[in-house]
This record gives structure tokens, C-alpha cells and sequence, in this order.
């Protein structure tokens, strides 16, 4: 299980995160809503330590990714990350994208790594698009893409930072989608994102979050029905 | 202005040789220039601030200071240490490499750091490592980038090979002035060689479009 204890970040005096805690359980989906710049996505990059926190612990299976001390890759190896922009190594095919982690850190075969990045393709739907190159692919497209590369790494948790964030309204669903068929598969996952529809549908726990701080924390019913906090209620009211 | 044909082919042959010299300058300067400049950016941006303050101090020194000084610094101070005696060759072929390594290294890099920071952290998530990360994703999209002020410097090097003639390498340049001492002649040497320089500054730049479409094709 993933751990966020009393965590707090500064971006030189601006405190985006105060005392964040935040339990995330094995086969559990979190997601995370609020409104732009409530330190959604900080909480998210500190999680893996693509930023480093100010203050705090975050526990992954019992390891704190906060202490330098600890081997900070091995405990990145259990997460994988969707990114907004997708992040897709545009030098490099579809298939290549999947296969180059997979190959140079798992050291598989080319032949392994292929096998398993076209059965990856199938799993998002874009079985017929190995060969080409990122350019060519629709936003939606491409977000698959990136799903399928962090599953390559066969990561325990995936974490996602708005997915759908920077799609055209059409392909969005196909990500959604996607992202639906890995929480019936029993993937824990964390999602920032503004789709409610989405966190209604398939979230165990709803987290909202405004100004630097969890504001309010429960299930889709609780929090959409029946939201006990005046900021809860006011941001749902514009957003849905 | 006279223009002396007669003489130009009694000077000939030096010039065909010095063309030599000074395609071998140029050539060494920019393989050797490449690769110790790709050294130096990558020490540059080294995250352990002893080795990036020694790699910036020698950019600073060689880009702050004359070719022309460094030519004669390495020519009759630093090679004579080494070899025993001054040796226009080795001189001319360092002093070109060290120099323009320092502004190819400027050149690498700003292409490095032009790829989004994203590309990086994906890498990261991916459990990559740095070297790794380097090498199949940042490197491959920073040479596109680097690809056309790299040409300019290739083509500031060729040019700047004249400067060695300072130091009695026998290229072209050395045998311009070879020329005009002995018949006191001024546009003939001159015009010559700066004819020959000219074709080689277009040919290196077109060789370095063509790199440039070819690179563009693949994405």
C-alpha cells in the first residue's frame, strides 16, 4: 500500500502542500479531484519523486520514497506514470517506445519485449499501430500508448496525472475506457483528474483536494451525494 | 589590381598540398572538436558542481581568450613540453580541436536542453538510466536540433585554420604569403586562396543541408 504521511511541499516560500495524508490500498482506485492548483499533481510527483518533498514521509509497501538513504529506483520500479502530455519518446516507433525499458532495465529479449509490447497494443486497442511513429497518432491514441509503456514495466501502481486533460473531447472515452478495464483488473491506481463521470464510475475512495490540503475524503456516494465540506460542495456544483 | 595567371600555376602544386593541410586541419578539428565538445557539455551539466565549474571554466578560457593567442601558447609553450619541440602539425590540429570544441560543447549543449523536460521524467518513471536516457531518447533528438549551428562552426573552423599559417603550418594561407613575399604580388595569393576557402565553407554547407534534410526525413 502506498502511505502519504504529514507531507508538505514548498516551491521556494509558496507552500503548495500542507500535511497531506492520504492511505491508498493494494487493489484500490484513488482519485483525486479539486481545482487547479490545489497541488493535485504535486502530490502525484512526489509519490514517484520526480519532486522531492519538503517535509513528510511517503510510504511505498513500507518504504519511504523520501529518504534518500533508501534505493529511491527500486522503489520507483513499482510505479508507473501516465502523463498529461503524454511524454512519448518522439524519436522512437510505438512499439519501440514499449519495448526500450523493458529491454535495457528488465534486460528481456527483443522477442520477449515485443511479444509483450504487442499484447500491451491489443490491450489498448492499437494492435495495428506498432510501427508508427508518435506523430501520427491522435492525442487519445498516443495516451494509450503511454499506458501501454508503463505497463511494460509491470508496475504495481499506476499512477495517473490528468490523462485526459490535453484530448480532443472525442478520443477521451477511449482512455477512460482503457483505464476502466485496468481497475476491473485489480491495478492500483492513483488518477488526478476533472472527469467525475470517471471518478463516480470507478473510483473506491475520492479524495478533494483545494488550496494545498485534503479537504475531503470518501466514497463516490459520499463525496458526490453527500459532501459534508462548503468548499466540496461548491467546486461540484460548477464542475458537474 | 593585376591578376597573375602564369604565376598561379608556378604556385600551384603548394597550393594543392597546402589544400591538403588544410583539409586535414579542418577535418581532425572538427572530429576531434565534436567529440571532446560533446564531452565538455556533458561535464558542463554534470550535477556534481566540482566537475561542472572545471568544464566551465574551460569554456570560459578558450572562448574568452584569441585563437590566435592559443595557437601560439600551445605551438611554442605547451606542445615544446610535451614533445620536446615546437611542431606546427600537432600545434595547429590542437589548438584548432581544443577551441572549437569549447563552442561546440555551447552548441550541444543548448540542443540538449532544448528536449522537454518531460522526456526525462518519462525515462525516469520508466526506471531508465541516466545514461541510458541519454543516449536512446535525449541525444538522438538534440543532434537534429544541434545539426545546423554545428554546420556553423564547422564552417568558422575551416576559416580559422588559416591562422596556423602563424606558426609556419604549410597551408594554404602560409603559402599565400609565401607567394607575395617572393614576388611582391598582393591580389594574386590572396584572391586565390580566398577562392579556395570559399568553396570549401559552401561545400561543408552543403553537406551539412543535406545531413539536415536526411535527419528531418526520419521523423
Amino acid at each position: 500500500m502506498i502511505k502519504v504521511e504529514h507531507i508538505s511541499k514548498k516551491f521556494d516560500q509558496i507552500e503548495v502542500l500542507k500535511d497531506i495524508n492520504l492511505d491508498v490500498n493494494d487493489n484500490e482506485v484513488v482519485v483525486i479531484i479539486g481545482p487547479s492548483g490545489s497541488g493535485k499533481s504535486t502530490l502525484l510527483r512526489l509519490i514517484n519523486h520526480l519532486e522531492v518533498a519538503t517535509d513528510g514521509y511517503i510510504w511505498i509497501d513500507g518504504d519511504d520514497i523520501t529518504d534518500e538513504n533508501n534505493d529511491i529506483q527500486s522503489i520507483q520500479a513499482k510505479m508507473g506514470m501516465v502523463f498529461q502530455h503524454f511524454n512519448l519518446f518522439p524519436n522512437l516507433t510505438v512499439l519501440e517506445n514499449i519495448t526500450l525499458a523493458p529491454k535495457r532495465v528488465k534486460k528481456l529479449t527483443s522477442e520477449e519485449a515485443e511479444k509483450q509490447a504487442h499484447e500491451l497494443l491489443a490491450l489498448v486497442g492499437l494492435q495495428d499501430k506498432a510501427d508508427v511513429y508518435p506523430k501520427s497518432l491522435s492525442g487519445g491514441q498516443q495516451q494509450r500508448v503511454g499506458i501501454a509503456r508503463s505497463l511494460a514495466m509491470q508496475p504495481k501502481y499506476l499512477l495517473f496525472d490528468e490523462p485526459t486533460s490535453a484530448l480532443d473531447p472525442e478520443t477521451v472515452d477511449d482512455v477512460l475506457d482503457v483505464m476502466h478495464n485496468l481497475a476491473k483488473q485489480g491495478i492500483t491506481m492513483i488518477v488526478v483528474t476533472h472527469e467525475m463521470g470517471f471518478a463516480r464510475e470507478v473510483a473506491s475512495k475520492v479524495v478533494f483536494m483545494a488550496d494545498g490540503v485534503v479537504v475531503e475524503e470518501g466514497t463516490p456516494e459520499v463525496i458526490f451525494n453527500t459532501p459534508s465540506n462548503k468548499r466540496t460542495k461548491e467546486f461540484l456544483s460548477r464542475v458537474l | 589590381m593585376s591578376f597573375s595567371y602564369e604565376m598561379i600555376l608556378d604556385y600551384a602544386p603548394y597550393f594543392m598540398r597546402g589544400l591538403l593541410y588544410t583539409l586535414g586541419f579542418s577535418i581532425s578539428g572538427i572530429i576531434f572538436g565534436t567529440i571532446l565538445g560533446l564531452v565538455i557539455a556533458l561535464g558542463r551539466m554534470s550535477n556534481i558542481p566540482f566537475i561542472s565549474v572545471i568544464f566551465k571554466l574551460y569554456i570560459s578560457l578558450f572562448r574568452g581568450t584569441p585563437l590566435f593567442v592559443q595557437i601560439l601558447i600551445i605551438n611554442f609553450g605547451v606542445v615544446p613540453v610535451i614533445v620536446g619541440h615546437s611542431n606546427p602539425y600537432i600545434a595547429g590540429t590542437l589548438a584548432l580541436s581544443l577551441n572549437a570544441a569549447a563552442y561546440i560543447a555551447e552548441t550541444f549543449r543548448s540542443g540538449i536542453q532544448s528536449i522537454d523536460n518531460g522526456q526525462t521524467e518519462a525515462a525516469r518513471t520508466l526506471n531508465l538510466s541516466s545514461f541510458d536516457t541519454m543516449r536512446f531518447i535525449i541525444m538522438p533528438q538534440a543532434i537534429k536540433v544541434v545539426i545546423p549551428p554545428l554546420g556553423n562552426e564547422f564552417i568558422s573552423l575551416i576559416k580559422d585554420s588559416s591562422l596556423i599559417s602563424a606558426i609556419s603550418a604549410p597551408e594554404i594561407t602560409y603559402w599565400a604569403q609565401a607567394m607575395n613575399a617572393q614576388y611582391y604580388i598582393v591580389w594574386t595569393p590572396y584572391l586565390t586562396v580566398a577562392v579556395l576557402y570559399l568553396i570549401l565553407t559552401l561545400t561543408a554547407s552543403r553537406l551539412m543541408g543535406i545531413l539536415e534534410r536526411r535527419m528531418a526525413k526520419s521523423d
